[in-house]
């Protein structure tokens, strides 16, 4: 065979990619390590983060309270900046879900391995992000009980929903989307829950996880339905992953407001959000692996790879920015102009300017090796993105709104202690949800795992299936 | 072996008569149309060779393995973009015929007259020349030390891609929005579209890959490419249909929102691709480059089955063809298809194969100084 | 050892193992040869020979229904049942039915690959496998490799399958018993499931009905209501006489009736007529006149209208030669401020209206009394 010459010359150390575990790693091992959580008490600190983030969450849940019986007027939002926190917090939370279906399913099918040992945490935050989300539209309706009115169904009013609003259609992609990871993340925990089933000494989790399990026993026959299952949905999360954001940008795009209608739009908010997301489970993930001691799993190769879809993305990001200021110029637009000039200079340039720094240039930094594998480098980035990409939808939603075509109509916009509080209740709930789901089902997908560890497959001896 | 001199005969006689129809079609026709023709070639070769450039680099890029056997095929189709240069320097020539913003008047049109500096000849020619520039850098950095690695087989090759991928992103970046700015949308230069530098992109990568896949099959008809499988077709395919709906959603997403906001200087671009003929020509597009490969390789069998792929291939690339005649041709008024277009398709697609199948001659048909080539080959699904 | 069995488990330690021994149980022809992993194996399904997965084919179709499900019901409702033009959109107008088309066609694929997975080819969830209570359950969901040969017929032959395990390099073999076998659907069954079922769905549906009907009233949805504002034709204890409905201020002037001719009827005289004298203007006069003016003062003008008689009121007959000499203007502050008996029509006319009515008046005047030049102006 030619290719015996190709290993004359000595691979450079760069180019070998390190092994996904630290270790040894066996399939029992794993199981103990992992599915141990959710059987011992937690430690100290894990009460104490639950103290913290319930605060927040009942902080926030106070503030919902005071709009329910106030109306929204107890938030800044004003003629003509008519959606301000609600729609800029949806945004963003619908966002950081993003990278999980993208570790879930977009890296699935590109055959990414080092995706099992974070996707189902990344998958949690998902859901967690979208419950988050959903709470802005629902509540900046108004009359947040007769929500269910955004659903076609027939009426005694005699009234249907309008197919041709943007905001429909959210309705229809957020809710698929929820649906859809949900259904992912279960499939994906059923062979997990299994395990700790036939593990668990305590009757009352076994009987929880035997209901949870389906009955699930590991079959080939079913291994084989699943496998298949789990292709499926990878590809129609991935087409998902692109629809949802693409439908929020049409929100915006569909518009004729100047700084909303870009073409550009329904990329560049995909790539934001997972731009965003992919930050949010850094930020976990760090956390995660030291105080759980997963550092054998989630390696620091995990953590540069992750920080370098992080890089790329911050790239993309500046190439929109780019195009949609060369746009603002090329288009000879004056409204256009106008709108793109308030993001660096106007009454909030700031908020420009922080989305710019906090987006392209920070995370810059992750071109080198070092930073990649510094927690004070990555996680400084992550929390720039963070809050880059809360501004960037503060910077899209306000400023575009607070001048408009008609000057007359400019007002500014200040948000008040209810919007900064259900803001706050929001990153409480997603706290909560995360801590909980951290001691109660595994944090790594442990079936996934065990598939990609050495020697877990069958070695190719001459039987070549593929033939 | 004489079977090959006959078809490279054939070819020669292509492109002989192609020539003669060209050079009587600006006689027979008029510059703009003579122009028009030859833009739209050009810039079919120019993102063929993009395209296929974009695939090596994004092998570099992700360290993908898989792909390592059959890199060498867009390797040698990256190679057009050295004679996309000289085709671009002649294509300059139809900047003051075609391009509104190049014309004296546009100093004196209301939108134009601001921009029309960077609509100018002058600065039109720099960009390009910048563009062929980068891009020849580029090819000498990624093919041409690929090549020599075929003799060396020094791994250091794979790290030097490696740190140069990321650059060339940005490179690809700059010169396929360049592409879609200046010699597409430049047409209509009045009319803006922020993302038509993604749409273009997305062509041109589709383009790039149907004509891999097209060249590893026919090479593997002759034998060549050992050790090339079903997995490996599979990825191809699996890439094909990814980004033929990536180019759907692309090109849905841009008319959808113009269509909606329904701003007079935005829908004028569609206006005219919707109505008369070109409106048969917009649905014909739609069909081709969307509803027929989607269908074709939508289930997971027929990513690997190799009739499927060819013909699948064959599709896109036509589907390409006709995305940029339906960027380009609108500005002449009502579709014309006649020996003109006949002669230049004869002229380039003669010349393009001549210039792919002597490229196929040369060097090994895979890298074979690569390290990864082995795990490339035992690449499973 | 138990009466019948189902079957026969053999456990290995490795992948490799397994796979080995596959080939060898197959051969055996004993039963049906299953594998229990803990995580799928590549080229298992080869080497049990299991058939192609369907699912692939069924999520397409079922993809393909979702879209045309959620266009016809777009279109349906959009076209059909409650055709209304929003920003100026065609109402059948499919590309604004595309996002949602594309969300519904993922969700029929989800929920078709997800629970079509489980429900249909799985058959899960199945709490009574004989697997599931066998002593190897915590291995197969750990680290170890199962291999069954499953009872196909009462013929089984469990000691030999047994055999045939521990010779393939199974280090431990354990022989399942076969599950309780009574009836799982009985009519009984069925019957209580059906009427927990509708049950639920009753309830279900009264809790919803009154949870919609009642709950926005309650506090605090009700808020929304209890705002402080003024109802047509009801009390409001805000103005002094009690009364949510009050009367304009004095001089209040109407869009549209800016007053005129608001002094004495000869100041008046000097108002020009603004309106030309078409046949337009002159339709609108006459059903003005018609309306307004002709139960007194006639049809043609002559005050003989039909309420004369009844009530023997003394409409001005307008051919008087007093009328005829009045200017225009004075005509018109008799219809803003009404003479005599005759009341104001200021607010059933408008102005326009009003100087119809005068071209209109003038008309009738000329037609009663014609002179022989008259004659030489109708022309054709």
């Amino acid at each position: 065979m030619r290719t015996d010459a190709a290993q004359a010359g000595a691979i450079p150390e760069e180019l070998i990619e390190p092994s996904l575990t630290v270790g040894k790693v066996t399939p029992g091992s794993l199981d103990d390590q992992v599915l141990a959580f959710p059987e011992t008490k937690p430690p100290k600190q894990w009460y104490v983060g639950l103290a913290i983030t319930l605060t927040a969450l009942f902080i926030g849940l106070g503030f919902i309270g005071y709009t329910f019986v106030t109306g929204i007027g107890a938030w800044g939002n004003n003629s003509p900046v008519f959606w301000a926190f609600d729609i800029i917090n949806f945004v963003f939370w619908v966002g950081i879900g993003h990278a999980g279906t993208l570790i879930s399913a977009i890296l699935f099918l590109f055959r990414k391995r080092w995706r099992n040992a974070i996707a189902r945490f990344a998958e949690a935050m998902t859901i967690f992000a979208v419950m988050c989300a959903v709470i802005f539209p629902l509540i900046h309706v108004g009359r947040p009980w007769l929500a269910f009115w955004l659903f076609p169904y027939p009426n005694e009013r005699a009234l249907w929903t309008n197919f041709r609003s943007p905001l429909l259609w959210d309705v229809f992609a957020v809710n698929t989307y929820f649906s859809v990871s949900l259904m992912f993340w279960y499939l994906g925990l059923i062979p997990d829950i299994a395990s700790m089933r036939d593990r668990t000494t305590s009757k009352l989790r076994k009987v929880v996880y035997t209901a949870l399990a389906l009955g699930w026993r590991g079959a080939a026959s079913h291994w084989q339905h699943y496998e298949k299952a789990y292709l499926l949905l990878a590809g129609l999360a991935t087409g998902l992953v692109l629809s949802v954001h693409s439908v929020v940008s049409f929100d915006f795009a569909t518009s004729v407001v100047p700084g909303w209608h870009m073409t550009i739009f329904p990329p560049y908010f995909v790539a934001g959000a997972i731009f965003a997301g992919f930050a949010m489970v850094v930020m976990v993930l760090v956390v995660v692996r030291e105080t759980m001691q997963l550092q054998n799993l989630i390696t620091l190769r995990h953590l540069d790879v992750m920080n370098k879809v992080i890089l790329s993305m911050s790239c993309i990001m500046g190439y929109s920015y780019l195009m949609e200021g060369f746009t603002a110029w090329y288009s000879m637009n004056e409204y256009l102009h106008h709108g793109f000039m308030n993001i660096i200079t106007g009454t909030y340039g700031w908020a420009g300017w922080i989305t710019i720094s906090c987006n392209i240039l920070i995370p810059q930094i992750l071109w080198f090796k070092k930073a990649r594998a510094s927690y004070f480098w990555m996680i400084l980035v992550a929390i720039g993105v963070t809050i880059g990409m809360w501004f960037e939808r503060f910077v899209i939603i306000v400023i575009s709104l607070h001048q408009d075509y008609l000057p007359s109509a400019w007002r500014i916009y200040k948000p008040t202690m209810t919007d900064f509080g259900i803001l706050l209740g929001t990153f409480g709930l997603f706290f909560t949800l995360v801590l909980l789901f951290a001691r109660v089902l595994p944090v790594i997908a442990t079936t996934e795992v065990k598939a990609i560890l050495p020697d877990a497959q069958p070695s190719h001896h001459g039987d070549d299936h593929h033939a | 072996m004489s079977q090959a001199k006959h078809t490279a005969n054939l070819l020669w006689g292509a492109v002989a008569l192609g020539a003669l129809g060209v050079a009587g079609s600006y006689a027979a026709t008029g510059p703009e149309r003579f122009w028009a023709n030859w833009v739209m070639w050009f810039v079919l070769l120019f993102t063929l060779g993009l395209g296929a450039l974009f695939i090596v680099a994004l092998e570099h890029l992700v360290n993908a393995k898989w792909s390592v056997p059959v890199r060498r095929i867009p390797e040698r189709i990256a190679t057009l973009l050295i004679p996309a240069v000289p085709v671009g320097l002649i294509a300059l020539a139809a900047v003051p015929v075609l391009y509104p913003g190049a014309r004296p008047e546009a100093a004196h049109h209301p939108i134009l007259a601001g921009k029309a500096f960077w609509l100018s000849l002058p600065f039109f020619s720099v960009r390009t020349l910048i563009a062929f520039a980068l891009c020849l850098l580029a090819l000498w950095m990624l093919v041409g030390g690929s090549l020599k690695q075929d003799a060396s087989k020094d791994p250091a090759f794979n790290l030097r891609a490696r740190k140069f991928a990321p650059a060339f992103m940005a490179i690809f970046a700059l010169v396929i929005t360049l592409v879609a700015f200046d010699w597409l949308s430049g047409l209509t230069p009045e009319w803006y579209s922020d993302i038509f530098g993604v749409y273009v992109f997305a062509g041109a990568f589709l383009s790039g890959l149907a004509a891999t896949a097209l060249a590893v099959l026919s090479l593997q008809d002759e034998g060549r490419l050992e050790g090339v499988r079903g997995d490996h077709l599979y990825n191809l395919g699996g890439f094909l249909f990814a980004f033929t709906v990536f180019w759907s959603y692309i090109g849905f997403a841009q008319y959808m929102l113009m269509w909606y906001a329904n701003l007079p200087d935005e829908v004028i671009w569609y206006k005219v691709r919707l109505e008369g003929a070109w409106r048969l020509i917009t649905l014909a597009l739609a069909g081709l480059h969307f509803v027929l490969p989607f269908f074709a390789l939508v289930t997971r069998d027929s990513k690997k089955d190799p009739r499927r792929l060819r013909r699948v291939a064959y599709l896109m690339l036509g589907a390409h063809v006709l995305d940029i005649y339906w960027l380009i041709f609108p500005i002449l008024g009502a579709p014309r298809f006649s020996w003109p277009e006949l002669s230049f398709a004869l002229f380039f697609l003669g010349g393009i194969l001549l210039w792919i199948r002597s490229a196929m001659q040369k060097g090994e048909d895979m890298p074979v100084g690569d390290p990864f080539l082995r795990e490339g080959l035992e690449f499973r699904l | 050892m138990p009466e019948t069995s189902y079957a026969v488990l053999g456990v290995f330690e490795t992948p490799d193992a397994l796979m080995k021994a596959i080939p060898k149980a197959r051969a055996s022809q004993l039963g049906t040869v299953e594998a229990y992993t803990p995580y799928p194996i590549h080229g298992i399904d080869e080497a049990l020979g299991l058939r192609k997965s369907p699912l692939g084919g069924m999520v397409l179709v079922m993809g393909i229904l979702g879209a045309l499900t959620a266009f016809g019901f777009q279109y349906w409702i959009s076209a059909v049942d409650y055709p209304i033009i929003t920003g100026g959109k065609a109402v059948g107008s499919w590309e604004a039915f595309i996002p949602i088309m594309f969300e519904v066609t993922v969700l029929f694929a989800t929920f078709t690959a997800g629970l079509g997975m489980l429900l249909l080819l799985n058959r899960l969830p199945f709490f009574g496998h004989p697997v599931l209570s066998s002593k190897a359950i915590t291995g197969i969901t750990r680290d170890r490799y199962a291999l069954a040969l499953e009872a196909e017929n009462e013929a089984f032959d469990a000691a030999a399958a047994a055999r045939i395990l521990q010779e393939a390099g199974a280090t431990e073999v354990e022989i399942l018993p076969a599950p309780d076998r009574s009836p799982f659907l009985t009519s009984d069954y069925i019957l209580r499931v059906a009427g927990g079922i509708f049950t639920a769905c009753l309830g279900a549906g009264l809790v919803m009905y009154f949870a919609i009907k009642l709950f926005p009233v309650l506090a605090p949805m009700k808020y929304m209501q209890d705002q402080p504002r003024l109802n047509a034709q009801k009390p409001s204890s805000f103005f002094k006489d009690g009364h949510g409905m009050q009367r304009p201020v004095a001089g209040t002037v109407a869009r549209g009736h800016l007053p005129t001719a608001t002094g004495t009827q000869d100041e008046s005289a000097a108002l020009v007529n603004p309106l030309p004298r078409t046949k337009e203007i002159f339709a609108v006069g006459r059903q003005a006149y018609k309306n307004r003016c002709e139960v007194c003062h006639g049809a043609v003008g002559d005050g003989m209208g039909s309420l004369t008689a009844a009530y023997g009121a003394k409409p001005a007959n307008l051919h008087a030669q007093q009328f005829r000499d009045y200017p225009d203007g004075k005509i018109y502050w008799a219809i803003v401020n009404g003479k005599n008996a005759m009341p104001s029509h200021a607010a059933d006319l408008s102005e326009p209206q009003r100087w119809a009515v005068v071209h209109y008046v003038r008309a009738l005047q000329r037609a009663q009394n014609a002179k022989d030049e008259d004659l030489k102006v109708v022309a054709p």
